[in-house]
């Protein structure tokens, strides 16, 4: 087992060659960006009466509540398709010379996420732009903003890593890409797209307990009204489960691997 | 030495319509769990957008109680745009793999073999929606009626028809499967800039324009009215014309991609 | 009586690529034409343009009596097709498949279900004929492709490489099945990377090299144009290089198939062995074996374009070739 510097050089190499992988290829990164907007726009023209509801949270519009979700379910997107990217590696039998060499095998996931998070920020500064376009402040403004993008990012990673447990699991690309349904009902079953409060059973008690929402709440408090300490901690605390999970299922999954092959 | 046996050429017409229809289905009949991604798609949209927006039932201007039968024909409807544009992912697979090449060479006419993945796609359509449909009523949505449900679902089948005219469309110029995601894509974006989440009266802005203009509106308007009201001609020939004009245009522009494969 | 096939002046480019450039050639009916050449002569591509999957770029051609161009359904009607790639759907059977393939031609449901039997029979797949095609081997696909092709008894059939990634019982079979289709009176164009299938099957050879024709002819005359055979020498002491020197000045060098043989051609043929063997038996070379080869297809085709069709007891894969409409 080598030394920390070695197994640091290794995860910024591979981290290098996910980030390079995910923007050398435009139309596959379309998507993540590309849906999450496309439905962004229609939701929020479609449902945007909805802040007229009673109990709907004070915000400046519709489209500044809804940009928490837009990054949320971009971020979901990201971390499936770094799920995606390793498995294909792993296919390909790319992981075999790592899982060879002698490094820690935590590196092939942390480099991986490397890409993943460049994606996370990359949607986190797009749909933040996109506020600032159609006219959604950032009620705290650029610290709200850093704190946003911070959790975005971190969130990409913590789902990134669910999506590599999965992939170093099942060794299969098809099987990864699958799972993108569930990805969704899990992130329709949060407060992404709507306040908890007004959503409908079993809908609702479902996102309360959702750790997406207090991600959500987290990203959203800063846009729509100020940082919030509990709302933050909250975001933290369930970002820190995901990460939790995603190291247990990863570690399984990498000892079931070596011992397969 | 040519065949010497020979049928007048509209039934020959008909009958390989119904061959190529007839192979479609084993897509579903012989992959085991094929079925599912398009019966699941559309049902996890169901239930997540009533989930969710559900309550947009509270705000004036909603002619219905309950947010399930107001999403209910946008969900089958969805289906339908999820089932064409999986045609032209099919066709595209097939190009790739060189089975078209095997129909053109024959004598049969193009717009013939346009017209088995289209009408395949209509037929294959009805399997989501009936399934969203059943899992609408048991959650309380309302009934629409035998008329109603007529209605809806020939304005399902339409719209598979059209979502296949446009896949097909994208596969034969692109020929490749790579185009799937802008075939599922560009349905999602006809349907849903639609009165899709709530009445003309409450869309927002720009969204309201393009759904003023959008012939797909008349089309959820019309696929709707059982579930939220009563059903009238009037309400329903502003749907059929849409549908007949969308598929006019896309169907000509299918075809004459198909016709091009030989550039 | 009209030509089967008759193309003129054929051209096909591909944005700047000319893959086609211009070939004429000409098929009377019940012949067996083989079209012989490398990956990427053109072989397909002018396939595809005969057999109306794509259009000429220049030139015209007529398929049993009909223009490629301007009466192309007429000419899909005379055809039958077996492509490079079998254009076969994994999930249906061949029983399936050739009653569809007899739709598309038009016949009616009795009549196409009467001829899958026979069909069936004929290439003996029957006892596979109810299983999924994805189930077959790649011998028994061939099969079943050129049963399909010839469910509506076609004037014409047209055969892109048919053997190509066949083992050996399986290519006889096919050639089996081409001489008794050819027997009962169908025009048969076939192409082919494989100088013993054009030999055994063609009535009359083109070969192709580059997009362009580069001769045509029998067998026979192309081999007697030839004329001469020329001698295989194998060294069993001595350089090649001076071996090849010294055959030079008795006969003309041949291109070398491998760093040991040294081919030349000699215009007395047998009498010129003595000639060979004393003067390199001077320089001290040593012959380990010489063997007197009369001209074959390859002959023709390296004195044609310069190299072999084949290398020594290699074969070349079934690769696609570059231009694919």
């Amino acid at each position: 087992m080598s030394g920390l510097a070695t197994n640091l050089r290794v995860v910024r190499a591979l981290g290098m060659r996910s980030i390079r992988q995910t923007f050398r290829r435009p139309q596959l990164m379309a998507p993540i960006v590309v849906f999450p907007t496309i439905l962004l726009a229609i939701q929020t023209g479609g449902a945007g009466g909805a802040v007229n509801l009673p109990g709907f949270p004070p915000v400046q519009s519709f489209l500044q509540f809804m940009l928490a979700g837009a990054m949320m379910q971009s971020l979901m997107l990201a971390g499936n398709s770094g799920g995606i990217a390793l498995a294909v590696d792993i296919e390909m039998g790319f992981t075999d010379r790592l899982f060879a060499a002698p490094i820690s095998r935590y590196t092939i996931v942390l480099g991986r996420l490397a890409g993943t998070a460049a994606l996370g920020l990359l949607s986190a500064l797009w749909f933040l732009a996109i506020g600032l376009v159609f006219g959604a402040e950032i009620e705290s403004g650029v610290p709200g903003a850093l704190l946003a993008i911070a959790l975005v990012t971190a969130t990409a990673m913590a789902v990134g890593g669910l999506g590599a447990a999965i992939a170093l699991r099942s060794g299969s690309a098809s099987v990864v890409q699958g799972l993108f349904p569930l990805v969704l009902v899990v992130l329709f079953l949060s407060s992404a797209f709507f306040p908890v409060d007004l959503m409908i059973e079993p809908a609702r008690t479902i996102a309360e307990y959702n750790p997406l929402s207090f991600v959500v709440e987290g990203v959203r408090e800063p846009i729509i009204s100020g940082i919030d300490a509990s709302d933050t901690a909250a975001a933290l605390l369930a970002i820190a489960g995901i990460v939790v999970l995603g190291l247990i299922l990863s570690a399984r999954a990498l000892r079931h691997r070596l011992r397969v092959g | 030495m040519e065949a010497t046996v020979a049928i007048p050429a509209w039934r020959a017409n008909l009958a390989t319509i119904g061959a190529l229809m007839s192979r479609a289905k084993n897509e579903l009949l012989r992959v085991p769990g094929a079925a599912i991604p398009g019966v699941l798609a559309p049902t996890i949209f169901f239930l997540g957008l009533n989930g969710v927006f559900g309550a947009l039932t509270q705000l004036q201007g909603f002619e219905t109680g309950t947010y399930e039968s107001f999403i209910v024909p946008i969900s089958m409807l969805q289906g339908a745009g999820f089932t064409g544009a999986a045609a032209g992912v099919n066709l595209a697979r097939d190009i790739e793999q060189g089975w078209l090449d095997r129909l053109l060479v024959s004598p049969a006419p193009r717009w013939v073999l346009l017209a088995g993945t289209v009408l395949s796609a209509s037929a294959r359509s009805l399997i989501p929606a009936s399934f969203v449909l059943a899992i609408a009523l048991v959650l309380g949505a309302g009934w629409p009626g035998i008329d109603g449900l007529l209605v809806t679902y020939l304005m399902v089948a339409a719209m598979a028809a059209v979502a296949a005219c446009w896949g097909s469309m994208l596969a034969l110029h692109f020929k490749s499967q790579s185009a799937a995601p802008l075939m599922q894509a560009g349905m999602m974006a006809l349907i849903l800039t639609t009165t899709a989440y709530a009445p003309l009266a409450l869309l927002q802005g720009w969204l309201q324009d393009i759904a003023r203009i959008n012939p797909v509106t008349q089309v959820v308007e019309a696929a709707r009215q059982g579930f939220v009201g009563e059903v009238t001609w009037a309400e329903t020939w502003p749907g059929v014309i849409a549908l007949a004009g969308l598929l006019a245009v896309l169907g000509a522009l299918a075809l004459r991609e198909m016709r091009r494969t030989a550039a | 009586m009209t030509a089967a096939i008759a193309v003129e002046g054929l051209e096909r480019s591909f944005d700047d690529v000319l893959a086609v450039q211009g070939i004429d050639l000409e098929v009377g009916e019940g012949e067996i034409y083989g079209f012989l050449g490398p990956n990427g002569a053109g072989k397909t591509t002018t396939v595809r343009m005969l057999t109306t999957l794509l259009l000429p770029t220049g030139g015209r051609a007529t398929v049993a009596g009909h223009d490629v161009v301007g009466a192309a359904r007429s000419v899909r009607a005379s055809i039958g097709v077996a492509l490079q790639e079998a254009a076969l759907d994994p999930l249906m059977t061949g029983r399936e498949l050739i009653r569809l393939q007899a739709t598309l031609q038009g016949l009616p449901g009795a009549e196409g279900k009467r001829r899958a039997d026979d069909l069936l029979e004929r290439v003996d797949l029957v006892a596979a004929a109810d299983r999924r095609v994805g189930t077959y081997s790649g011998g028994m696909q061939r099969r079943l492709d050129l049963a399909a092709a010839l469910v509506h008894e076609p004037r014409v059939l047209f055969l892109d490489e048919p053997t190509t990634g066949l083992d050996p019982v399986s290519r006889k079979t096919i050639w089996e099945e081409v001489r008794a289709l050819n027997d009962e009176g169908t025009t048969v164009f076939l192409t082919t990377q494989y100088l013993e299938e054009a030999d055994q099957l063609a009535d009359n050879v083109g070969i192709i090299d580059s997009g362009r024709i580069v001769a045509e002819g029998t067998p026979a005359s192309l081999k007697a144009d030839l004329g001469h055979p020329h001698i295989r020498l194998q060294l069993e002491e001595g350089s090649i290089a001076e071996a090849e020197e010294i055959c030079a000045r008795i006969g003309s060098l041949l291109p070398p198939v491998d760093g040991k043989t040294v081919l030349v051609e000699v215009e007395k043929g047998a009498a010129d062995i003595p000639r060979v063997v004393r003067a390199l038996d001077e320089a001290g070379i040593a012959v380990g074996s010489l063997e007197l080869v009369h001209p074959t297809l390859d002959d023709v085709f390296v004195a044609k374009t310069g190299y072999h069709l084949e290398q020594e007891g290699e074969e070349s894969d079934g690769d696609e070739e570059a231009v694919r409409a």
